[in-house]
């Protein structure tokens, strides 16, 4: 080897700087603190909603769990934990859920929170159906938090798993890390984009291209707008299930919750031993979804 | 300093038993392809740029297509060249101890990378944030930690390849020991950037790194293989060429066998097991990109290199290594779709439909296009600094 002892002992001594600095690097962010949300006092929520309805015993469920989420968020942020229970043994499949997270979040083509996947079992005439919404579990451990190259992404105190619209670049590496195919990509597309094509040139024709308007309004997840006409965020971002946090800071139960018609979903708070999710997720009859990835969903069904 | 370095000829090494045979069209087809790939990648990136992601196959389900298997493909490549070339000069080893045939590996390298980044870079959805990852990594991320290891390694390229000129520095060895760390560990870290993901059960497997730095060592060997023996002896007698193309095809055809030995490794395991297998290898094995396995890879790539590679001729040699150096992007390819093309939940594809919410993928015109611009990056960049290393080393030698 025609190496000098000197040249021996720096090519050690780069190699061991190195392997230092990559060491430190990933502990850094491993033993490190996620970002920085606001906690304590300035999160609480002096909400209004039901306040001029006075409860009662048999109260609709819908009234039930919007009167919790009131008090939950009259807590500080990290001592509420935000937990939803589907029971898809009264879920019809009308996909109402799904149309009205679009409606309520403006997501484009492409884009969706909360499919219902349909189960087929059985063999004729034996044959059973199945409905299965899936938004995001928001999971204890999410497999998707720690593969984000650039800490976009992240899981709140309540128990929301969050992507910054403004920092996420795009990579699609948490849309491959969840097994529960829960994040999808907003690639730009509108749904009128397409409109009226070879349509005959005339009063009715669009004159300046065939998006509708109303597709061009900025939608208000997080609590903030963001306008994808100029090709801004959340366009090339990752997209995800949050629970509706902009529906939750002003009282209202997500969107998916609300319209459900056959009152299968539920919404709340477990950290309340008298919420109506706390009685639920504790029956024998819950299960979670891929239990064996040891992800800690915070989606419970009914089954 | 002899020219050659900067003359693409397919020159046989004047050693006994070598005729010398110069094909004078190999230069003209270089650059007959250059301009095609070219003019094709510059109609891909326009259309990329006008259009954002939407000429894409791409979507929410397979995230990643072609450029991130081209992507994989190049770092590999330089890995793998790095670590040859700068082992053979640190051991001085014949036919590697020139410091022009150093640099010229060292070149080849960075073509190999840079592009790939560039094919990363056009594959994000945000290209404006792409040093985010620099400004606030997250090194618990895969991404981030390969994102720093690469550019860490591209710097150390690019100081060797300056210090090359200064042969006798006593940091050029120290730098290409760390530079060559860098190369073995880069590709087990691609391979960890799937590895980790518990979510693809095809990707989730500890072999996968070592397969990502045994495909490497073959495609980088292959590659360098190939250059030396169209770039002919250069500053170096044609036995020291003949030496060193001797070694570079022992090691092709040790990395090629030992590649296929651990593909069937982890195969076997998939297989034969009694509680059934991933999906994603019956898609590979199977599935409508059938020929992608059994044609490209394991004929192309493996068979056939390997008897040309076992047999006498360098013409056999040159053929062979041009056939790993390209089909082996198969291998990547076979990866990453795959471990993409199986969801967890059955039924989610039908759930909502929408060309972007489906389990299947095929590279559109665009990408293919983009690709091209790829390769063709990656050759100018060859060419160029191939000739500023010449010019270079000639003031050098000059004003010394």
């Amino acid at each position: 080897m025609s190496m000098t002892r000197r040249e021996a002992v720096k090519a050690g001594a780069l190699v061991g700087a190195g392997v230092a600095a990559s060491v430190a690097a990933v502990l850094k962010d491993r033993l490190g603190p996620p970002p920085a949300d606001p906690l304590g006092e300035e999160t609480r929520r002096q909400l209004s909603a039901l306040k001029h309805v006075p409860p009662k015993t048999d109260e609709d469920l819908l009234v039930r769990m919007q009167r919790e989420l009131v008090q939950a968020m009259a807590k500080p942020v990290e001592q509420r934990r935000w937990t939803m229970v589907i029971d898809i043994r009264k879920c019809v499949g009308c996909h109402a859920c799904t149309i009205g997270c679009i409606a309520e979040n403006k997501l484009p083509p492409g884009v969706v929170y909360r499919p219902v996947v349909t189960e087929e079992s059985g063999t004729f005439p034996n044959v059973r159906l199945r409905f299965l919404p899936r938004p995001c579990m928001q999971c204890d451990k999410p497999p998707c938090v720690p593969v984000c190259p650039v800490k976009a992404t992240w899981k709140r105190p309540d128990g929301v798993v969050v992507v910054n619209y403004d920092k996420c670049i795009g990579c699609r590496y948490c849309l491959t890390a969840c097994p529960y195919g829960a994040r999808t990509s907003d690639f730009g597309e509108y749904y009128t984009d397409s409109a009226a094509q070879g349509a005959p040139a005339g009063p009715e024709r669009p004159a300046l291209g065939s998006r509708a308007p109303w597709e061009e309004q900025p939608s208000h997840e997080y609590a903030k707008s963001w306008d994808r006409a100029r090709h801004g965020s959340p366009v090339g971002n990752a997209r995800k299930c949050h629970f509706c946090l902009h529906r939750l800071e002003v009282g209202q139960l997500p969107m998916c919750v609300t319209t459900c018609i056959g009152r299968a979903t539920y919404f709340g708070d477990p950290n309340d031993p008298r919420a109506l999710v706390t009685e639920l997720i504790a029956r024998h009859n819950v299960q979670v979804l891929l239990p064996h990835k040891n992800t800690e969903p915070r989606v419970f069904y009914i089954v | 300093m002899s020219e050659s370095t900067s003359r693409v000829e397919l020159a046989e090494p004047r050693a006994p038993g070598w005729p010398e045979v110069r094909v004078g069209w190999w230069r003209t087809l270089l650059w007959v392809l250059w301009a095609a790939f070219a003019a094709a990648g510059v109609i891909g990136v326009a259309q990329r740029f006008l259009y954002g992601h939407l000429p894409a196959g791409y979507g929410s389900y397979v995230p990643w297509g072609l450029w991130v298997g081209l992507y994989f493909h190049g770092v590999g490549i330089a890995g793998g060249v790095f670590v040859l070339a700068g082992l053979g000069y640190i051991f001085a080893l014949p036919g590697f101890r020139q410091p022009a045939v150093l640099r010229v590996a060292i070149v080849l390298a960075l073509a190999a990378i840079l592009p790939a980044f560039l094919g990363i870079w056009l594959d994000l959805g945000r290209m404006e944030r792409a040093a985010t990852i620099f400004l606030s990594p997250n090194f618990t991320s895969m991404m981030a930690f390969n994102a720093w290891l690469y550019n860490g390694f591209i710097v150390v390229s690019a100081l060797c390849w300056l210090l090359s000129f200064r042969p006798r520095s006593t940091w050029l060895k120290p730098l290409l020991c760390l530079g060559a760390f860098l190369s073995a560990i880069i590709p087990s870290q691609s391979g960890s950037f799937f590895g980790v993901v518990d979510a693809k059960a095809y990707w989730h497997s500890a072999l996968l790194p070592v397969l990502f730095v045994t495909s490497a060592l073959t495609a980088g060997s292959a590659v360098l293989l190939a250059v030396r023996m169209m770039m002919g002896p250069g500053p170096m007698s044609a036995d020291e060429h003949a030496i060193a193309v001797r070694r570079l095809r022992v090691v092709t055809l040790g990395a090629l066998v030992a590649y296929f030995f651990l593909e069937f490794a982890e195969f076997s395991v998939a297989l034969w097991n009694p509680h059934g297998h991933d999906r994603a290898f019956d898609l590979v094995l199977f599935g409508p990109y059938w020929w992608l396995f059994w044609i490209v890879h394991v004929f192309l790539g493996g068979l056939v290199p390997l008897v040309m590679l076992l047999q006498r001729g360098w013409r056999r040699w040159m053929v062979g290594a041009l056939l790993v150096a390209v089909t082996f992007v198969s291998v990547r390819l076979n990866v990453l779709i795959p471990g993409q093309a199986v969801g967890e939940i059955r039924g989610l594809q039908e759930a909502f439909q929408h060309p972007r919410l489906t389990y299947v993928y095929h590279a559109t015109p665009m990408e293919y296009l983009v690709g091209f611009l790829m390769l063709a990056t990656g050759m100018t960049i060859f060419y160029l600094g191939c000739r500023i290393s010449e010019r270079l080393a000639e003031r050098i030698q000059q004003t010394s």
